[in-house]
C-alpha cells in the first residue's frame, strides 16, 4: 500500500525549508555578529560619554603648551608644537585637557602618534606623583603595530605631560581599566614610565623609576584601587 | 614560601642547563622548555663562559599575525623567513642556533625567554617587521636602564632577568646596528632603547631587531632585505663573541666583563 500523498508534500516542504535555512545561515550569522559589534560600540560610547570630562573650559586662562606629535622632517622622532589653550590649574583636569588635545591630533593627520578613535577614559594622579591614564581599547587595537610606532605613542604622551603638567612624575597606562601586558604586542605596559627627572620633593633622580611591580605596597594598593574604580 | 619557590626555580634551571649540556640541542627539533611563572626567579650566579648559542625569536605567529601590510604581507610569516636566513648565516659563522618557533605557532613571551634562559653562553635576538618607518631600514633596540634588582641569596626575579645583562646587550646591539647601517641606508648608526616586553624576562644579552616595513608597495622589496639583515646580524654576533662573558651574580649590569 502506497503512503498517502500528503507525506510526500510534507517531506518535500521539509527539504525545501532545510535548504533555505542552510543558505540563509551565513547571512544570519553575519547579522548577529554585526548586532553584537553595534552593542559593544554603544557600550563603549556610553562609557566615554559618562567619563569624558568637558574638554576645555573657556573661562580658564589661556596658556602656551607643547604638544608632541610626529616630526615632519625626521621620521620616527617627535617634534614639539606650541599651542595656546585655556587650561585648568588643577593637574588632573589639566592632564585630561592636554591628553585630549594630543588625541585630537595635529593638523597633518600623518603626524599623529595616537589612533584617531582612541579616547582617554579616565585620568588620576596618585599621592606619589604617578599619573594613571586609562585609555579605550582603540589605543591598543588601532595603533600601527611595531616597536617604533608604539614607542612614539607612549613617548608623545610622556613628553607632553612632562612639559605641560609638572605634577605628574611617572605614568602608568591602563587599557579599559585593566593593566595590559603590551600596547600592541611590543611595548611593555606593566611598568610605569618616567615622566619627570625629579621626585615629589624636587630632588633630581639618578636612577630611572622602578617598574610598577616593585612599587611600594601602599602605592600598589592605590593603583589597584584605581583599577577597581575604573572597572565599575 | 619564597624559599620553596626559589629552590624550585633553581632546580628547574639546573635541570634545563644539565639537559642542554648532555645533549647539545639539535637546531632542527629543539626540546621545549617549560616557562616559569611570572613570579619565578632565576639563578644569576653563572661561571664565565664563551658565546656558544644564538636563540632567534621570530616574533608573533599563530593567531597573532603581527603587523599587516597592504599587499597581504603579515609580519609573522615574513619574520620567519628572515629568521631562517639569519640562522643559516649564523651557522656559517660556527654558532649553534635555536629558534623559538619554526612554524605558525605563538609561544608566550615567557616561553620564548625560557628558551634562552635555559642555555649556557647564549644570546637572544627577537626579530620584528614594523608597519611604519622608512622603507628598507632596520633598527636595533635594547631594554632601557633599570635599577639593579636586590641581590637575594644569588637569585634575581624572573621579570627583571635582563637587568644584569644590559651592558652586554648594549654592546651586542651596537655591533649589530653598525652592520645594519652599512647595508641599509637610512638606518640609524646607533642602537635605541625601548621597553620591549620580550627582552625584559631574558637572562642573556638580548636585542630586538625591527625592519621596516610591511607597508612596502612590493613584497620583493622587503624579502630582498633578508640576506643583508642575516649577514649583518651574523657579523655583529661574531664581533661580539670575544666580548662575551656571563656576568656573575654580584655584578648586575654586566660589570664583571673584562
Amino acid at each position: 500500500m502506497n503512503p498517502p500523498q500528503w507525506r510526500y508534500w510534507f517531506a518535500g516542504a521539509l527539504l525545501v525549508a532545510v535548504i533555505i535555512a542552510a543558505l540563509s545561515f551565513p547571512g544570519l550569522r553575519r547579522q548577529v555578529n554585526k548586532a553584537r559589534e553595534i552593542t559593544e560600540k554603544t557600550a563603549e560610547q556610553a562609557r566615554r560619554e559618562l567619563l569624558t570630562p568637558v574638554l576645555v573650559n573657556t573661562g580658564d586662562p589661556k596658556v602656551k603648551v607643547k604638544m608632541f606629535w610626529g616630526s615632519r622632517s625626521q621620521q620616527g622622532t617627535l617634534d614639539a608644537v606650541i599651542a595656546e589653550l585655556p587650561l585648568s590649574s588643577d593637574p588632573v583636569l589639566r592632564s585630561k585637557q592636554v591628553l585630549n588635545t594630543l588625541l585630537a591630533g595635529p593638523v597633518d593627520a600623518e603626524l599623529r602618534t595616537l589612533p584617531p578613535d582612541a579616547a582617554l577614559l579616565a585620568f588620576y594622579i596618585l599621592p606619589d606623583g604617578t599619573g594613571v591614564a586609562d585609555f579605550s581599547d582603540e589605543l591598543r587595537t588601532s595603533i600601527p603595530s611595531g616597536i617604533q610606532s608604539e614607542q612614539l605613542a607612549v613617548e608623545s604622551i610622556v613628553r607632553t605631560l612632562e612639559t605641560d603638567v609638572p605634577q605628574v612624575l611617572r605614568l602608568k597606562i591602563l587599557i579599559h581599566g585593566q593593566e595590559a601586558d603590551t600596547l600592541a604586542g611590543h611595548l611593555d605596559l606593566t611598568q610605569t614610565f618616567r615622566v619627570s627627572a625629579r621626585d615629589l620633593t624636587g630632588t633630581k633622580l639618578d636612577n630611572p623609576s622602578p617598574p610598577a611591580s616593585v612599587l611600594p605596597a601602599p602605592i600598589r594598593k592605590a593603583v589597584d584601587t584605581v583599577r577597581g574604580v575604573t572597572k565599575r | 614560601m619564597f624559599g620553596t619557590l626559589a629552590a624550585a626555580a633553581l632546580l628547574s634551571l639546573a635541570i634545563a642547563r644539565a639537559a642542554s649540556q648532555q645533549s647539545p640541542a639539535s637546531s632542527a627539533a629543539p626540546a621545549k622548555v617549560p616557562a616559569p611563572s611570572a613570579n619565578a626567579s632565576l639563578v644569576s650566579s653563572m661561571q664565565p663562559t664563551g658565546l656558544n648559542v644564538v636563540v632567534l625569536d621570530p616574533a608573533h605567529g599563530g593567531t597573532d599575525p603581527g603587523a599587516r601590510g597592504t599587499e597581504g604581507i603579515s609580519e609573522s610569516n615574513e619574520v620567519l623567513q628572515f629568521a631562517w636566513a639569519t640562522k643559516r648565516a649564523l651557522e656559517a659563522q660556527g654558532f649553534q642556533v635555536l629558534l623559538t618557533r619554526e612554524g605558525n605557532d605563538n609561544p608566550s613571551f615567557d616561553d620564548r625567554s625560557a628558551r634562552a634562559n635555559a642555555q649556557r653562553g647564549g644570546v637572544f635576538i627577537t626579530l620584528h617587521i614594523a608597519s611604519t618607518g622608512l622603507s628598507s631600514t632596520a633598527r636595533v633596540y635594547v631594554d632601557p636602564d633599570s635599577p639593579a634588582p636586590p641581590n637575594t641569596i644569588g637569585l634575581i626575579r624572573w621579570d627583571r632577568a635582563q637587568v644584569p645583562f644590559l651592558s652586554l646587550s648594549r654592546k651586542l646591539g651596537d655591533l649589530v646596528q653598525q652592520e645594519l647601517a652599512k647595508r641599509f641606508k637610512g638606518s640609524p648608526n646607533t642602537l635605541q632603547t625601548a621597553p620591549v616586553r620580550q627582552l625584559r624576562t631574558t637572562a642573556a644579552p638580548a636585542i630586538a631587531v625591527e625592519i621596516s616595513s610591511v607597508s612596502v608597495q612590493n613584497r620583493a622589496e622587503l624579502e630582498n632585505m633578508a640576506p643583508g639583515v642575516a649577514e649583518a646580524i651574523a657579523r655583529g654576533v661574531a664581533a661580539f663573541r670575544p666580548l662575551y662573558v656571563v656576568p656573575s651574580n654580584s655584578a648586575p649590569g654586566g660589570s664583571a666583563q673584562p
